[in-house]
């Protein structure tokens, strides 16, 4: 038999990065970490995607990076950069948004100086097999602590829409568009669509929310997950889904051009795409372990506890039933919502990623 | 941030070590008790209010937070009778303030990487902090309990001269001839001083405190303090019994503590307040119907002088003299009445600077003082805006 392995981190992305940027200031050197995930550059698939829906600003604020310790954040790093004040007194005001240039520079640092490619291999795994005092994943291993990171499981795409483009696919616009959704990458596509010239008709359920951040601020800390974490499953569920709700950030560079868009009759909100040229789905991503073939069969192997779409977790984000004195399996991003509603942004990588390094500590 | 309460109180309790560590470096109760006072409203703040209103406190909040508690904790020390130079007191709480923004955005979430999602909670080293911090402030409080120097109740008129020779606090009553201090940490409030040569008479002390005494009647000086730091708040001085009267007179101090004299009104003396070879702060004080100056500043002094009223001072309202370095700002000076001596350095000058002085003068206003400002005998006058 293999001897055991430290962890693994299971997913390329994001959320993974941050995990393993979280584990090296933790103490855990290159070789005690394996990544395995389907790409070597952790920002590749995120970077796509903001491309396609054009995005330059990040929705997260100053500490919205992939570096373990939130200080310095974004800002100061900016300051230093720069010498401008601005973005401190932005900063102090909650106005402060990184570009999505200075993210992604950012994080292609820290993934230069935690040594991210000394432990990445490129390879999707399948299946995560519980041992004893570990986890196979497709017979490699074992590993002692396994995080889980593997995103979002795909695009969302309304039925009657199935032919059309995605909003994080790369497209061009046409004269007359259709935008279906009302979130953070619906309202950017109305404005770079209306930017471009084009017509938008804005195909939506309901009013979009108006929030600054993914979810309510409380929810990112102790105060606000103390309640949530109390919650039955019934509750719980219900609040994941009132959080899930569309939503786009509050202030005039928002409003400012869909008012003047709907005063020259170039905006409108409709039921259906009512003979528009090109229909962008900004529906955002598929939902629920069942869409992710690795937890679908998690679920089924071990019989997990789940609740609708969303796998139970305990508040540290791990597997209660797989989880013990000797070992870890822990989910990070989306799939980690039992745990922090808010756990498919940075904010949610790093909570997953800090309560996975605490139990390996404490497992030493 | 979202706070819990524990992050608040423990946040606020790691927030307050530097703050606590420069009262400590000070030597002086009062830092200590100033420190305490902070934290004790801060945390009830933050029990009884920030916890309930601010579910979220944006980071531009701890701004007007901080000057809310800064006006909350000068009225407590007033309150609790703490007796703290006002400008070290300002820098002991801007320093607490700082490092709590410090701590709070930079330092706890290096030490801490949850310390944000943990609500500011700091965890073991947060409960070993809070608990250092308790017990340092009691054990400083209870030490400056135990050795705080006895209070004497004066009632009704006691016939001086009164002498001191141990730390003490003094309190009400009359004394007839005088008050002799020769002890540091000696307190006088609301004691009324009739006759002799000196009212009060302070030498080789520090850390002496004057608050609300009259002095009436005597031959010499209102309160003279020689080699000494001290404070003089909210005094009153008049009625001379002879032509020879300086009101305050603080000198050869320079090696003490800076000495302060605020709030006092003194009216029909030689001098109003005069410094020799001292660092003084004369702020604020009313002083009226000098015959010789109303505030003098000199023998290699460093003073400032700076929102007082001179009014009706005969020959010459503030003077900076004799290799002194002064700060004069924001002082009213009216009525300043020619001497009749001849003497150009007395004709009803405003503001003067005399004999190698330097004085730094803005924002004054002078009205009907015929000599206006004017620098005397390689002295200068340095107009500023």
């Amino acid at each position: 038999m293999e001897p055991t392995r430290r962890c693994a981190i299971v997913g390329s992305g994001l959320a993974a990065l941050a995990a393993y940027a979280t584990l090296r200031h933790g103490g855990l050197a290159s070789n005690e970490i394996a990544v395995l995930g389907t790409h070597e550059d952790p920002t590749e698939v995120w970077r796509v995607r903001a491309a396609a829906i054009r995005q330059r600003q990040m929705r997260s604020e100053s500490d919205g990076h992939l570096a373990a310790a939130a200080f310095p954040g974004l800002a100061v790093r900016e300051l230093v950069r720069t010498g401008s004040l601005r973005p401190m007194v932005a900063t102090v005001a909650n106005r402060y948004h990184p570009s999505v240039e200075a993210f992604l520079a950012h994080a292609q640092d820290v993934r230069r100086r935690t040594g991210w490619s000394q432990s990445f291999t490129e390879r999707r795994v399948g299946r995560i097999t519980a041992r004893e005092g570990g986890f196979e994943l497709d017979g490699d291993g074992p590993f002692a602590h396994v995080l889980v990171a593997t995103g979002h499981p795909g695009l969302s795409r309304p039925g009657e829409f199935s032919g059309a483009v995605h909003a994080y696919e790369p497209h061009e616009y046409a004269s007359r568009i259709a935008i279906v959704g009302a979130g953070m990458a619906a309202a950017t596509e109305w404005l770079n669509a209306l930017a471009a010239g084009s017509e938008v008709v804005s195909i939506r359920r309901r009013e979009p929310l108006r929030r600054p951040l993914n979810v309510p601020r409380t929810f990112f800390s102790k105060r606000g997950l103390g309640a949530y974490h109390s919650l039955s499953n019934e509750q719980r569920a219900a609040k994941l889904r009132e959080l899930a709700a569309a939503s786009f950030p509050p202030g005039p560079a928002w409003d400012e051009p869909l008012a003047q868009a709907e005063r020259e009759g170039r905006f409108r909100v409709e039921l259906v795409p009512n003979g528009a040229e090109q229909v962008i789905c900004a529906t955002g991503f598929k939902r629920g372990f069942q869409e992710d073939p690795l937890l679908a069969r998690l679920v089924t192997d071990n019989g997990l506890a789940t609740f609708g779409r969303w796998i139970v977790l305990e508040p540290d984000s791990t597997i209660p039933t797989l989880t013990d004195n000797s070992r870890t399996l822990s989910l990070a991003g989306v799939a980690a919502q039992w745990a922090f509603p808010a756990a498919d942004t940075i904010a949610g990588a790093k909570y997953s990623a800090r309560a996975f390094l605490r139990r390996i500590c404490r497992t030493r | 941030m979202s706070y819990t309460l524990t992050g608040r109180i423990e946040s606020r309790l790691g927030s307050v070590v530097p703050a606590l560590v420069l009262a400590l470096a000070l030597h002086r109760w009062w830092a200590i008790e100033l420190v305490a006072l902070m934290l004790v409203l801060g945390l009830a703040l933050d029990v009884l209010v920030y916890h309930r209103a601010l579910p979220y406190q944006p980071g531009w909040l701890a701004l007007p937070l901080g000057l809310g508690e800064l006006g909350l904790v000068y009225l407590a020390m007033r309150a609790a009778g703490i007796m703290a130079p006002l400008d070290l007191a300002f820098g002991i709480y801007g320093v607490g303030w700082l490092s709590a923004q410090i701590l709070g955005h930079a330092i706890f979430p290096r030490l801490r990487l949850e310390y944000a999602e943990s609500g500011g909670e700091l965890g073991r080293g947060g409960v070993l902090t809070a608990a250092a911090v308790g017990v340092t402030l009691v054990a400083g409080l209870g030490a400056a309990y135990a050795v705080r120097p006895p209070t004497v109740h004066l009632h009704g008129t006691v016939q001086g001269p009164l002498v001191i020779r141990h730390a003490e606090t003094l309190v009400g009553g009359v004394v007839r001839g005088g008050i002799v201090i020769r002890a540091s940490h000696v307190t006088i409030r609301d004691v009324t001083v009739v006759g002799g040569q000196h009212g009060v008479d302070i030498e080789h002390a520090s850390h002496v405190m004057l608050d609300h005494v009259r002095v009436l009647g005597v031959t010499l000086d209102g309160i003279r303090a020689l080699d000494a730091g001290v404070m003089i708040h909210d005094c009153s001085i008049s009625s001379p019994a002879s032509t020879l009267v300086s009101g305050i007179l603080i000198s050869y101090s320079m090696g003490r503590p800076m000495s302060m004299v605020s709030g006092c009104t003194i009216a029909g003396t030689r001098e109003g307040i005069a410094t020799h070879s001292s660092m003084v702060d004369v702020m604020g004080n009313h002083v009226v119907d000098t015959t010789e100056r109303g505030i003098l500043l000199g023998e290699m002094s460093m003073d400032m002088a700076s929102k007082n009223v001179v009014e009706g001072a005969k020959g010459i309202g503030i003077i900076c003299m004799d290799h002194s370095m002064c700060d004069i700002k924001h002082n009213t000076i009216a009525g300043a009445t020619i001497d009749g001596n001849q003497d150009p350095t007395r004709q009803g000058v405003a503001i003067e600077s005399f004999f190698y002085a330097q004085a730094q003068v803005a924002h004054n206003t002078v009205i009907a003082s015929p000599g206006g400002v004017q620098a005397f005998d390689n002295s200068t006058i340095q107009h500023q805006n």
